[in-house]
């Protein structure tokens, strides 16, 4: 009886939190419901007293917010692909090929993880100029390609396969490349998952960079327009939120599609966006 | 594993060689350069001007760069120990026998996904002088609004909750698969001998998780070390410059002021500060894996 009652409790605390923690989502959203009259006044009201999609509209139709959104997908659509082209290759030869020097490459590539991206930013900036693409996607893609800690999980995961499968390709007469991309690719499937997975979250998220490289507003990758959504529309809050709503879509549906992946991607190498 | 007509020399650099170039590129190369540049009088126009350690000895003696540096350092130290409880609670409501703790999961997580700049804004919504939900409601219940975002005292606390809010669930992710990991004999025969739930959280989860707690400790300074899009977005570094933490003071001197040289020199500075955390952290990992 006691125990029912302390379950009880528990349940309500529970849901409790979980209504706090979620509330400034749904904050979000009723906010980009409302009228913006209903928004910037003294008397205060919950829930919209008109529901409107309005500043949905407003937000399409009055700013860039729809190219920002394809700028970050054509942006984050490169970044994984290229990570994982040129991760998967090399993460393969430290785990099976054996070439002088492997080990200390391998430390080279995996110092490139303790580097903080902000000590690149000039340099990279003067480097970009001087090959006349600032201000392209181009330039929002490079630096973000080469991702060591891709190579990491992938080499984990290749190390795990049995020399025996490639061994007996090998005697079938298939080379390296085909070996590779027939047996070893294939297999390692899931730790691919996962880098691509990262190389989204990390593209799509990436804000200094190019705040940096990206100087036309056309050009802007969603999350540098939503930061500078409040220098040019300063109090529209209900449109500053339903663009808020509208950036935030993508990675929603990529968070639903492969929630666990993600949650367990992170807890395998504690990888900080 | 060796093939027929040993070709592992040319495999190795063939299979290498796509990341490598990539890597020196874009890595190494401005790595170097950076570095080449922070000894210099370098504006975006004009020849660059050498003047050896110069950089770093004006660095010393600017005061703007020692109060951002503070600020972040403040940042650091109002967001790391916070983010770890809350994680770690987090982790053992999600844990818990509770049939809510899937959904609790998703729901603490979830923040996480938005992006960062998405999250400063809703904050900074929220937090709104004026017409934001929490003054409106202490305004109902009779009290007079705060500035969140517009006073010194206030403002880095209230960078720091935006913070919470959006990564407790990073940390919690990485508590909970540390708790997966601890056997349940454990537990189970601290129950027989008749221990309750606090007592099992502060003998066994927590000396047991020691490990996780270093390694979300280390992640989480270096992490807040980086700060900078959330003050971007929510303060600008005001007011008066009472936020202005140290990557945002890198990037106007590289991007406001074009002080390039200088920007480089200070960048190093960080670089050589997280450098330090970092190699705390590999330390700690070796330590792990033994």
């Amino acid at each position: 009886m006691r125990n029912m009652k302390r379950e009880v409790i528990f349940r309500i605390l529970e849901v409790l939190i979980i209504a706090i923690w979620i509330f400034p989502l749904a904050w979000m959203v009723i906010t980009s419901l409302k009228f913006e009259n209903e928004v910037v006044t003294r008397s205060f009201t919950f829930l919209p007293q008109n529901p409107t999609l309005h500043n949905y509209q407003e937000a399409f139709g009055s700013t860039y917010i729809l190219q920002w959104l394809l700028n970050s997908l054509i942006i984050s659509a490169v970044t994984m692909a290229g990570t994982f082209v040129l991760d998967a290759p090399i993460a393969y030869a430290f785990a099976k090929i054996r070439f002088p020097g492997r080990n200390i490459l391998f430390w080279i590539v995996m110092a490139g993880m303790m580097v903080p991206f902000q000590v690149l930013i000039v340099p990279l900036y003067l480097q970009f100029n001087s090959y006349g693409i600032i201000n392209t996607l181009t330039a929002a893609i490079l630096p973000r390609l080469a991702m060591p800690i891709g190579i990491f999980i992938l080499r984990q995961f290749y190390e795990g396969i049995p020399d025996a499968l490639e061994e007996a390709a090998f005697i079938d007469g298939a080379g390296r490349l085909r070996t590779f991309v027939q047996i070893i690719m294939p297999l390692g499937k899931a730790a691919a998952t996962t880098v691509i997975i990262l190389a989204f979250i990390n593209a799509w998220n990436d804000f200094l960079w190019p705040l940096i490289a990206i100087s036309d507003s056309v050009n802007y990758t969603i999350t540098v327009g939503i930061a500078n959504f409040q220098g040019t529309h300063g109090t529209e809050y209900a449109m500053i939120m339903a663009g808020a709503v509208i950036a935030s879509l993508p990675e929603l549906v990529f968070f639903l599609i492969f929630r666990r992946k993600i949650i367990d991607g992170i807890a395998m190498t504690g990888i900080k966006g | 594993m060796a093939i027929p007509g040993n070709k592992d020399i040319r495999d190795g650099i063939l299979f290498s060689l796509p990341f490598m170039i990539v890597f020196a590129l874009f890595m190494i190369y401005p790595l170097i350069f950076g570095l080449y540049i922070s000894f210099f009088k370098w504006d975006i126009l004009g020849t660059p001007s050498f003047l050896g350690l110069q950089n770093y000895a004006d660095l010393l003696a600017d005061e703007k760069f020692w109060s951002s540096l503070w600020h972040t350092v403040q940042f650091v130290l109002m967001t790391t120990p916070v983010l770890l409880v809350l994680g770690f609670l987090m982790a053992l409501l999600v844990t818990s026998k509770s049939p809510l703790r899937g959904i609790m999961e998703t729901c603490f997580f979830v923040p996480y996904i938005f992006s960062m700049t998405v999250v400063a804004t809703l904050w900074a919504w929220i937090m709104q002088k004026d017409f934001g939900i929490i003054n409106q409601v202490l305004n109902i219940l009779g009290r007079d609004g705060v500035s969140w975002l517009t006073s010194e005292k206030n403002a880095m606390w209230s960078i720091s909750v935006a913070t919470y809010w959006w990564t407790a669930g990073f940390n919690m992710v990485l508590f909970t698969a540390g708790i997966k990991q601890i056997s349940k004999e454990i537990y189970e025969s601290a129950t027989v001998d008749g221990a309750g739930m606090l007592q099992q959280v502060i003998h066994i989860t927590i000396p047991l998780l020691k490990p996780t707690t270093i390694l979300c400790l280390i992640l989480q300074i270096i992490a807040s070390f980086n700060v900078f899009g959330q003050v971007y977005v929510m303060t600008g570094g005001g007011p008066a410059g009472s936020t202005r933490v140290l990557v945002q003071y890198i990037y106007e001197t590289g991007f406001n002021y074009f002080r390039m040289g200088y920007s480089a020199a200070m960048s190093y500075v960080l670089f050589v500060i997280i450098m330090a955390v970092s190699v705390l952290q590999y330390v700690f990992l070796g330590r792990r894996e033994d």
